[in-house]
């Protein structure tokens, strides 16, 4: 796992990137400029990077609603991506994806997935397609640890399995499936030993690590284009913020909220960087002011765009196009 | 009879060996099988108190479920992280309780983890691991019993207990950690998922053992240089060419030739300096230490490691003093 500093700084700038963007959400939720449901990915930094960081552009990668920092890991660009989750027209899905639905084809990631569960049998019929062109490319689906207790994830697995896709399904585990917590509703401690069950590897890794996490599946990706058909990747996190903005938690007591930012994965990274001598202060320092310089950016880019016209609100709906749906 | 302790280490076997190897995967509820064979084998024993590591999914819990016996079973009143230093703190709790003996279930790194805190008190290791050089390949329920036979108030000598060997690395006067079978210095990165399994990354090799029949790095120092695990002495293996190339099974599945550029036997007064720097120490199998550039690092052989109790001598002890049959009326 030699990676050069350069691709480092990089992982590291995109995690501080991912966490100024989402808390400008939560901003802009509590200062009331963004209606509607907004899951936040805060504290799950290092799963979003340490997943899109060993892919190939080529892969293809698709998660739940609370997926946005995936999209920025992936390079996305972070003007279009608020401007959706704002609804303008200059969002990446002419602002009709919203945060739920947020898609950005350009970098093959084919979307959030409002409704969780049903994104893994999707993943299934991207990989299928992956199989047949042939080019060695993967589809990587991101779901929670809520729905890995739904039908579709044993249905999605098995069938890839038998199928031998070349598919990696990653459970994002932040020990919360909206106010469950997962040691009430899980017959198992660890989701990836429900791997074995459909006859392909599971692993659990800290998914507070960046590179445990970056090596994890670097390694499980080889692994799916050498042929040898799907995985199971269980990334264990922490959930910062309520499962949507405006969720008191209520559920959670306190000091498991203090125990979960101890173990910040930007935090980690960061140390990890210096210790090892492979960054300086100032050089971390300077890539968390360019990230929020390039979200202040992203942010005028948003104010100044507009909501799509009234005459598109039929136009690029899956089911619409060409006909009424009145 | 002094009580007994478990500590079941709930992520052996789990690691990332399950993916770049073959191992095999230890789910949890089989621990709490092994620990309830355990436990009825002591019961059996007639040992009495039995105090559990306690763990986030509660293996101590499950296997008492349902389960009919005499003996009492309390949890140790240890902090919990998730990580290794449960397994020491346990440890130490248990040796501060004057414990007769700890059945361990993990692999080596439990047992490392064991032994830094476990003091006097013999370990009886069952293998729940990945790469299980120290732990036995073993039946919990004979486990059970022989840990029952360890504990028993006997005036007989304790023959079934060894003495293990241990690896301590240091900085100057300063133990800054220990292995139980192998010391792997390999290129500088991170921990990240922790398992050594490339050995184009390696560069050196310690043993305290080189046992053929192990599997691990321990199996490169025994395909050049067999020494059993009491030998009192260890071996330094050089990674690089110019020497040998060795088959070793480096973790399960995974068959490798390592080129061995030299080896030498060391004793345990003969502190030798880790050269390879910046580098990325395993200790028994997982990534542990970073070492900066120009880190002076020794490695020592130190023979006063755990006692750890040998399961079918203690058995075969316990059959001789008749201990199985019944009284007669």
């Amino acid at each position: 796992m030699d990676l050069p500093k350069a691709d480092l700084l990089q992982m590291y700038k995109k995690m501080v990137t991912i966490r100024e963007f989402e808390e400008s959400l939560a901003e802009a939720v509590a200062g009331g400029t963004l209606p509607g449901f907004v899951h936040l990915g805060v504290g799950q930094e290092a799963v979003m990077v340490g997943v899109a960081a060993p892919l190939r552009p080529t892969d293809w990668i698709s998660g739940t609603h609370r997926e946005h920092g995936m999209m920025i890991a992936r390079g996305a660009d972070m003007g279009p991506m608020r401007a959706e989750i704002f609804g303008k027209a200059t969002g990446y899905c002419k602002g009709k994806g919203g945060s739920m639905h947020l898609a950005v084809y350009e970098k093959c990631a084919p979307g959030c997935n409002g409704i969780l569960g049903p994104n893994q049998t999707i993943n299934n019929g991207i990989a299928l397609a992956l199989k047949r062109r042939g080019k060695g490319d993967i589809a990587v689906v991101l779901f929670g640890d809520g729905a890995s207790h739904r039908g579709e994830f044993h249905e999605a697995l098995n069938l890839a399995s038998i199928w031998k896709l070349p598919a990696m399904a990653i459970c994002v585990n932040n020990q919360y499936g909206i106010s469950g917590c997962v040691d009430d509703v899980c017959a198992v401690e660890d989701i990836s030993a429900r791997a074995a069950g459909y006859g392909m590897p599971g692993l659990t890794v800290d998914g507070c690590d960046v590179m445990a996490v970056y090596e994890a599946v670097s390694e499980t990706a080889k692994s799916i284009r050498a042929g040898k058909g799907p995985a199971l990747l269980e990334l264990k996190t922490s959930r910062w913020r309520g499962h949507f903005e405006g969720d008191p938690q209520s559920y959670r007591p306190p000091q498991e909220m203090e125990e979960t930012r101890r173990r910040d994965p930007i935090a980690r990274f960061a140390k990890q960087l210096l210790d090892q001598g492979m960054a300086k202060e100032a050089e971390l320092q300077k890539l968390r002011d360019e990230a929020k310089r390039e979200l202040q950016a992203a942010i005028e880019f948003t104010d100044k765009s507009g909501y799509p016209p009234e005459e598109e609100i039929y136009t690029d709906l899956v089911y619409a196009e060409g006909r009424s749906v009145r | 009879m002094r009580p007994v302790g478990i500590i079941a280490n709930p992520a052996s076997g789990k690691d990332i060996r399950r993916l770049v190897a073959f191992g095999s995967v230890f789910d949890n509820h089989e621990k709490v099988n092994i620990v309830r064979r355990v436990l009825l084998g002591l019961d059996s024993m007639g040992v009495q108190d039995v105090r559990i590591m306690p763990d986030f999914f509660g293996i101590g819990p499950r296997a008492l479920d349902d389960l009919d016996l005499s003996l009492k079973v309390s949890y140790l009143d240890i902090p919990l992280e998730g990580t290794q230093e449960d397994s020491t703190r346990a440890a130490k709790a248990l040796s501060d309780l004057g414990a007769a003996c700890i059945v361990t279930l993990g692999g080596d790194g439990t047992n490392r983890a064991v032994a830094k805190a476990c003091g006097e008190v013999p370990l009886l290791p069952i293998s729940t691991g990945t790469n299980n050089v120290f732990p036995f390949m073993v039946e919990g329920t004979l486990a059970g019993i022989a840990a029952g036979v360890a504990a028993l108030d006997s005036s007989s000598p304790r023959s079934f207990i060894d003495r293990a060997p241990r690896l301590e690395i240091r900085r100057g006067s300063e133990l800054v950690d220990i292995a139980l079978v192998d010391v792997v210095v390999s290129n500088p990165g991170f921990i990240a998922s922790r398992a050594v399994w490339d050995v184009s990354t390696i560069h050196e090799i310690f043993l305290t053992r080189a046992e053929p029949g192990t599997i691990g790095f321990s199996s490169v120092g025994a395909n050049v240089c067999a020494l059993p695990a009491n030998s009192g002495k260890g071996v330094h293996i050089t990674i690089g060419d110019g020497g040998q190339k060795v088959k070793a099974p480096i973790a399960p599945g995974l068959i490798r030739w390592v080129s061995v550029a030299s080896y030498r036997v060391f004793e345990p007064a003969e502190p030798i300096p880790v050269s390879y720097t910046p580098s990325v120490i395993a200790l028994d199998g997982e990534r542990e230490l970073i070492v900066s550039k120009g880190d002076r690092l020794t490695i020592h052989l130190a023979p006063k490691g755990p006692r750890v109790v040998d399961i079918a001598r203690a058995l075969r002890q316990a059959s001789e003093l008749c201990l199985f049959l019944q009284p007669q009326a």
